[in-house]
């Protein structure tokens, strides 16, 4: 059942055992997951069916620190939450993305990828993916490693119909929970606003956020406010940690064959270090993107070869008479360090219309992710060179220590971390179910529990760790 | 002053201070270079061989 407003819904007289807030990838796959199961599930979706400027203008915000994108424009608040603007990437998080790392604080997730591969195959079906192949060792150091392109899927357009003949799902369109309710131990409400107003109070026995990888955070920390910490007990982590992936364009390489590394549509291929580069050098995961380069660069990049190394360029510009094409653009997206000190605060003088705080996020990129930056492109161009496969140019800017360009990708718009999944109460919101620690009806799904980022596009592991979470809850409400 | 000094010839002590600087000819050959070494010039990591 789909339902356009709060209104429409309670005249409906559906009795939830189970309110997911968000209708995002983890919000839809949770709750179909509930429903599948026989719970009656209520999805409370803040936006309607289409974007608007309006819905959209309550995602405003402001970023303190290096240069991020506005908050309102990196992510979606309409049906199907930011899969509507998803590029498709797809790839889970690295066995060696859960483990600990010695050389960077507060790494490490309490559970394995193990834990989630029981769930890929679904995943695979939500996201029509085919099987990912294996990795492909380069060398030592680096691996060519898989990111598919999936269709894309717009989750609320794939799920529509689905939800709409469910007799155990509702939708709830155009309807914001701006605060839960909690006593310490469970959330006892939340608080709606639908259509521009108050609508009240609303129940429910478990409580899924699924806002997205900001709004999780600020959901949590306005309610914790509210209930003087009665929804997050243990809030010492509580929008902290928080993470993208940033990512600027790294240089340039001239290949010996291109097409030795088979690519997709876009001719694009990846590569990330092995955990023994990453351990031996100290840095944390990246990846590197390969996009084939325009003829006029190319042209450009061997006669700047030329001066440094003219047989080289000379064997490289008879490589460009065969074929045409044989020089990329390097891009690299790295894994920040997980630091309490990037974090996501409630604005003290600027609220939505509903009166809830807008966000403030706090945003660094760190010396080591600096490192892994310049290590990173040099571990790549030595394997290039080493198994001469081809040649690389670092830019200047990283070479030199220069300022981040503000006019690139800056990052993936991923948005990761704030409700943070561990043991520890002071440095995790949520337990290894991605239930809230010390509250018993209260979850988070979505990438707001990652604890590491890893380097690949979060999508895929969202929507394994949604599974997974789906079935876990509905097992326990089962009960 | 040693003994072995004190029999050479004054002449044979000029012609060794005269023949020193030719010593440093020998400290100039190349030293034997890696053309498989990595090497990072103005950005390009590159082997020392493509450097000929």
């Amino acid at each position: 059942m789909i339902f356009d407003s709060y209104e429409a819904y309670k005249q409906a007289g559906f009795r939830p055992k189970a309110c997911v807030l968000g209708s995002g990838p983890a919000g839809t796959t949770i709750a179909r997951k509930l429903g599948a199961a026989g719970i009656p599930v209520v999805v409370l979706e803040a936006g309607s069916r289409e974007f608007s400027d309006q819905s959209q203008d309550f995602y405003r915000g402001k970023t303190v620190g290096d240069f991020y994108f506005d908050l309102d424009i990196t992510r979606l608040r309409f049906m199907g939450g930011s899969s509507n603007h998803w590029a498709g990437w797809c790839r889970v998080l690295d066995t060696h993305d859960f483990q600990p790392k010695a050389w960077a604080p507060d790494t490490g997730w309490p559970i394995s990828r193990a834990d989630i591969e029981p769930y890929l195959p679904e995943v695979h079906d939500i996201l029509e993916l085919p099987d990912f192949r294996p990795d492909v060792p380069v060398s030592d150091d680096i691996r060519w490693v898989q990111l598919i392109k999936s269709p894309a899927v717009r989750f609320g357009e794939k799920f529509a119909d689905e939800l709409d003949k469910s007799g155990n799902i509702a939708v709830v369109l155009n309807t914001y929970a701006t605060e839960l309710i909690g006593d310490g131990k469970r959330v006892t409400g939340a608080r709606l606003w639908s259509n521009g107003q108050d609508a009240g109070a609303f129940s429910a026995d478990y409580f899924v956020t699924c806002t997205g990888g900001l709004e999780n955070s600020r959901l949590l920390l306005w309610s914790n406010e509210r209930s003087n910490g009665g929804v997050v007990p243990n809030a010492a982590a509580l929008g902290r940690y928080w993470m993208e992936h940033p990512t600027f364009e790294g240089g340039n390489a001239i290949l010996a064959n291109y097409s030795e590394f088979e690519v997709d549509d876009s001719n694009e291929a990846f590569f990330s270090p092995t955990l023994a580069a990453m351990e031996r050098l100290r840095i944390m995961n990246f990846g590197i993107r390969l996009i084939e380069s325009p003829y006029p660069n190319v042209k450009k990049l061997i006669a700047d070869l030329a001066c440094t190394a003219p047989s080289m360029a000379e064997w490289m510009s008879s490589k460009l008479d065969q074929r045409l094409r044989c020089a990329a653009q390097l891009y690299v997206a790295w894994e920040q360090a997980p630091l309490a000190s990037n974090q996501i605060e409630l604005s003290k003088s600027d609220v939505d219309h509903a009166g809830v705080p807008r966000i403030e996020l706090h945003w660094k990129k760190s010396p080591l992710e600096r490192r892994t930056l310049l290590e990173g492109l040099r571990l790549f161009g030595t394997t290039m060179a080493q198994k001469n496969l081809g040649r690389v140019r670092i830019d200047d800017w990283i070479s030199n220590g220069g300022d981040y360009p503000t006019n690139e990708e800056t990052a993936g718009h991923h948005h990761m971390g704030g409700t943070r999944m561990g043991t520890d109460v002071l440095k995790s919101v949520v337990d290894a179910n991605c239930k809230v620690h010390g509250m018993d009806n209260l979850y988070v799904g979505g990438s707001s529990v990652f604890c590491t980022s890893g380097q690949c596009n979060p999508t895929t592991t969202i929507t394994a760790l949604a599974c997974r979470l789906g079935e876990h809850l509905g097992k326990v409400i089962a009960v | 002053m040693s003994r072995f000094i004190r029999k050479m010839s004054r002449r044979a002590i000029v012609q060794a201070l005269v023949a020193l600087p030719a010593l440093k000819l020998f400290g100039n050959r190349p030293a034997m270079v890696d053309p498989d070494e990595i090497v990072e010039i103005n950005g390009w990591i590159l082997r020392r061989s493509d450097l000929a």
